[in-house]
C-alpha cells in the first residue's frame, strides 16, 4: 500500500491533470479507506463500502482544498473523518440508532473483500440537471474529450468543465442523501 | 455500483485542478461584506453627527475592530483545509480577547471610582452587543457562501469562526456611529459583541456548512 509520500506525489499529478495518476491515487485511497471505515461499522460492512465512494467523491471534488505544504494524509482522513460523522448524524435523525451503537474499533474483517456498495451512482446521475448530466455522460462514461462534448452539445469548453466539476459536487451531496435501504 | 467503477468515472479525461484562487476571494467576500455593514449603518442608524471632530476616536475604534478581525483570520482560513493543524491561530483569538479585558480593566482601575461605571456601560445598556451582529449578519451569510465552496470538516469551530470574522467586520461599521469613546467600554463590549458573533456562529454553523 502506498505511503505518504507515494500518495502526494499521485495526488499532485493528478491536479496538474494527468489521469493514470489520479487514477493511481483514488485506487491507494480507496484502499486505506476501506479498512478505516470498515474497523469503525463493523456491524454495517455495506455502510462503510458506500461510505469509501462518498469519500473518494468528496476526496475528488474537494481536491484543491488540499495545501501541498502539508501532510496529504492529515487531509485525507480529515474529510474521511467529516464524512463518517456526517453519515453517523445523518442515521441519527433517521432514527435508525443501531449502527451507532454498534460502533467498534477493531480490526477490519479480512474475509470481506467485496467493494460494491449498494447504493447505484449512475441511477443517482439520472437525477442530475440535464446539463451536467449531459456533460458527464460524455466525458466520463462515453470517454469524449471535453473537446468533443462541447461540439455534440454546444456548450462552451469551460462551460463543459464546470458542469462536470459541479455535477460531480451534487452527486456527492445524492450520496450523501441517499437512504440506504 | 463497484468502486473501481466510480474510480474509472472520476478519474476518466481528469481536468488540471484549477488554482484556487479563495485568497483573492476572500479578501473580495470581506470588503463587500463590510460594505455592505457600513451600507446598513449609514441608512439605518446614521453616522454620529460628530464625526467630523470625533474622527480620531472613530478611527481607533474601527482599528480596533480590525486587529480583533485580523486576529480571527488565520484561524478562519486554516479551517477551511481539511487536516490542518491549528497551531497558534486558535491562541491568537484567545489572547487577543484576554488582552482586550485586560485593557478594559487596566483603563477602569485607572479612574476614580464613581466614574467607573459610566465608563464601563456607557450610562445604559450596551446597544453594540445587540446591533454589531445584525450588522454582521451580511458578511456571515458571503462566508458562509464562500466555504461550502471550500472544505471545512470541523463545523462549529469553523461556524464560530465565520462568526467573530464577520463579528469584527461589523464592529469597524459600527464604530462610525457609536457615541462612547471609553476605551474600557470599547475593549468590554465589542470583545462581548463579536463573542455574540462568534456564538451565533458556532451554534447554526454545523447546520450551514454541511457539505
Amino acid at each position: 500500500m502506498a505511503d505518504e509520500v507515494e500518495l502526494r506525489a499521485l495526488l499532485l499529478k493528478g491536479l496538474a491533470g494527468e489521469e493514470a495518476a489520479h487514477r493511481a491515487f483514488l485506487m491507494e485511497a480507496a484502499a486505506l479507506l476501506r479498512p478505516y471505515f470498515r474497523n469503525r461499522l463493523r456491524a454495517a460492512p455495506d455502510d462503510a463500502e458506500d461510505l469509501v465512494q462518498e469519500t473518494l467523491v468528496a476526496l475528488h471534488t474537494r481536491r484543491d482544498s488540499y495545501d501541498p505544504t502539508l501532510p496529504l494524509t492529515a487531509w485525507m482522513y480529515a474529510i474521511a473523518r467529516y464524512r463518517l460523522i456526517d453519515f453517523l448524524r445523518r442515521k441519527k435523525r433517521r432514527g435508525d440508532h443501531a449502527t451507532i451503537d454498534d460502533l467498534e474499533i477493531g480490526d477490519a474483517d479480512p474475509q470481506f473483500e467485496a467493494s460494491d456498495a449498494r447504493r447505484d451512482v449512475m441511477r443517482l446521475l439520472a437525477k442530475l440537471p440535464e446539463k451536467q448530466r449531459r456533460a458527464i455522460e460524455l466525458v466520463k462514461l462515453q470517454e469524449h474529450s471535453v473537446e468533443e462534448a462541447s461540439k455534440l452539445t454546444g456548450y462552451g469548453v469551460s462551460d463543459i468543465k464546470v458542469s462536470i466539476h459541479r455535477g460531480m459536487k451534487a452527486l456527492m451531496k445524492l450520496m450523501a442523501e441517499e437512504n440506504p435501504a | 455500483m463497484k468502486t473501481d467503477d466510480l474510480i474509472d468515472l472520476l478519474a476518466r479525461n481528469v481536468e488540471p485542478a484549477e488554482r484556487p484562487r479563495w485568497r483573492m476571494r476572500l479578501m473580495l467576500t470581506l470588503l463587500a461584506g463590510l460594505a455592505i455593514a457600513i451600507a446598513l449603518v449609514v441608512t439605518f442608524i446614521g453616522m454620529r453627527p460628530d464625526i467630523g471632530t470625533a474622527t480620531w476616536a472613530v478611527l481607533l475604534k474601527a482599528g480596533f475592530s480590525a486587529a480583533a478581525a485580523a486576529c480571527v483570520l488565520p484561524l478562519a482560513m486554516r479551517l477551511m483545509r481539511p487536516g490542518a493543524p491549528l497551531g497558534w491561530r486558535l491562541a491568537a483569538v484567545l489572547i487577543f480577547a484576554g488582552v482586550s479585558l485586560l485593557a478594559a480593566f487596566v483603563a477602569l482601575m485607572g479612574m476614580p471610582s464613581e466614574a467607573r461605571m459610566r465608563a464601563w456601560t456607557g450610562g445604559g445598556f450596551p446597544w453594540c452587543i445587540v446591533l454589531i451582529p445584525i450588522f454582521a449578519a451580511p458578511a456571515a451569510v458571503l462566508m458562509v457562501w464562500l466555504a461550502r465552496s471550500l472544505a471545512p470538516t470541523r463545523l462549529t469551530l469553523s461556524g464560530a469562526a465565520i462568526g467573530a470574522l464577520s463579528g469584527g467586520l461589523g464592529a469597524m461599521a459600527y464604530a462610525m456611529y457609536c457615541p462612547i469613546d471609553s476605551v474600557a467600554f470599547v475593549t468590554t463590549w465589542y470583545v462581548v459583541a463579536i463573542a455574540v458573533c462568534a456564538a451565533l456562529g458556532a451554534m447554526i454553523g454545523s447546520k450551514l456548512l454541511r457539505w
